[in-house]
């Protein structure tokens, strides 16, 4: 092959095109292609992180559909034990339904007094508080004191009787003086 | 052979020399290049919108679908609160001592040459027991013997519904003045009881348990 002579003014024109097509490529990396590439791979992460997010929040929410179900009896049974705090101040309403509950059953004159109040250790009842109440109950029939009680312990859940102080009245030996010490599991409101 | 003569040779040189200008040819590559590279830009940007649109889909359904998580996480929240409340509401519930039955055993266990006086009972916290004081008086020929006659009945009946089961004296002494039963001057004593039980039953049907299944490996 014949080797071609190159004139100086035609080294200096391909040097100025090698030059031109370099500058060409890097421009067309650096200021074009790269970015898009790089927004291209960000917002596909962003669709991959958004994605997944969406799958497992509709895991969650039928996770939280299947918890509604199970936890349907909880729920009832929750509501129920709610509902045995009256609105209000326990003190206004708690001995006012003492008496109202054991006139019912025959015993009168009793009177309810709030002995201590305190929070519950169990971070589980940390809406709910425990009430320690002084119920006297100055005169009834065995019996019927009797009867009482299990009605009481039947119809209130949230109520244990921690001590019982049951005296014959001296000048009449078929009645009974009694003090009770009851704990109540209130909502605090 | 004819003799040719070319006339136009200065003007053929410098039209090759135009045709074969390198910087022409660089800039006609370069143009041919740069064209290439337009074209892929093009293509790359054409899937970039796509994915653009995508993105746009995506942050849509996720915007649906957020505040619905949200509360829905708020919920499972909530609904695991309840579940654990109503639990330990339920342990406290359960866990309670029933005063009604066992005034009722007591009362059972009375006889008529019996009366008891006083009763002081109470829960043992963190024991998981009652401790009950007895007091009363008991009148018969050996109103001693009464007494004790009343202790075991009751220690017999308690036994039944509940564990761990002490009846003991603390104490019981005869009284120097008779009392008067159905119209007889009987002599009396008076006695205080000490009654302490562990409200759960006694572990019988666990023994039994693991007595058939001792039986059953042998």
């Amino acid at each position: 092959m014949k080797p071609t002579n190159l004139t100086k003014d035609q080294i200096q024109k391909i040097a100025l095109s090698a030059l031109g097509f370099v500058a060409l490529i890097y421009c067309y990396f650096n200021f074009f292609l790269g970015p898009l590439n790089k927004s291209r791979a960000s917002m596909m992460v962003s669709i991959a992180n958004l994605q997944s997010k969406t799958a497992s929040s509709k895991a969650e929410m039928k996770k939280t559909a299947n918890l509604e179900i199970q936890a349907k009896e909880a729920t009832g049974r929750y509501e129920a034990l709610k509902a045995t705090t009256a609105d209000g101040a326990p003190i206004a309403w708690f001995p006012p339904k003492m008496r109202a509950f054991f006139a019912d059953q025959g015993i009168n004159k009793v009177t309810a007094r709030l002995e201590s109040s305190a929070d519950f250790k169990q971070k589980e009842l940390s809406d709910w508080i425990k009430d320690t109440w002084a119920i006297d109950l100055p005169q009834s029939e065995y019996g019927d004191l009797g009867r009482a009680i299990a009605e009481l312990e039947n119809s209130e859940p949230l109520l244990t009787i921690q001590h019982v102080v049951i005296h014959a009245v001296p000048d009449d030996p078929q009645y009974q003086q009694t003090s009770l010490i009851a704990q109540t599991a209130l909502l605090k409101k | 052979m004819p003799l040719q003569l070319n006339l136009l040779h200065e003007e053929i040189t410098q039209e090759r020399q135009r045709k074969r200008d390198p910087l022409k040819l660089g800039i006609i590559a370069l143009s041919f290049f740069g064209a290439l590279l337009f074209l892929y830009y093009g293509w790359n940007a054409y899937r970039t919108i796509q994915i653009k649109g995508r993105l746009n889909a995506a942050e849509r359904e996720w915007q649906g679908t957020e505040p619905k998580v949200t509360a829905a996480q708020k919920r499972a929240t909530e609904l695991r609160q309840i579940i654990d409340s109503t639990k330990v509401l339920n342990g406290l519930i359960e866990d309670r001592f029933y005063w009604a039955p066992f005034l009722a055993q007591v009362s059972h266990c009375v006889a008529p040459n019996l009366q008891v006086t006083s009763l002081d009972g109470s829960i043992v916290e963190g024991r998981h027991a009652v401790a009950i004081a007895l007091e009363g008086l008991a009148a018969a020929r050996e109103p001693r013997a009464a007494a004790e006659e009343f202790r075991q009945l009751l220690a017999e009946q308690l036994e039944k519904n509940y564990g761990e089961v002490k009846v003991i004296f603390r104490n019981l002494e005869d009284l120097d003045t008779p009392v008067n039963l159905s119209g007889v001057s009987t002599p009396s004593a008076r006695f205080i009881l000490s009654v302490t039980f562990n409200p759960k039953p006694g572990d019988t049907g666990k023994t039994e348990e693991t007595a058939n299944a001792v039986a059953k490996s042998k």
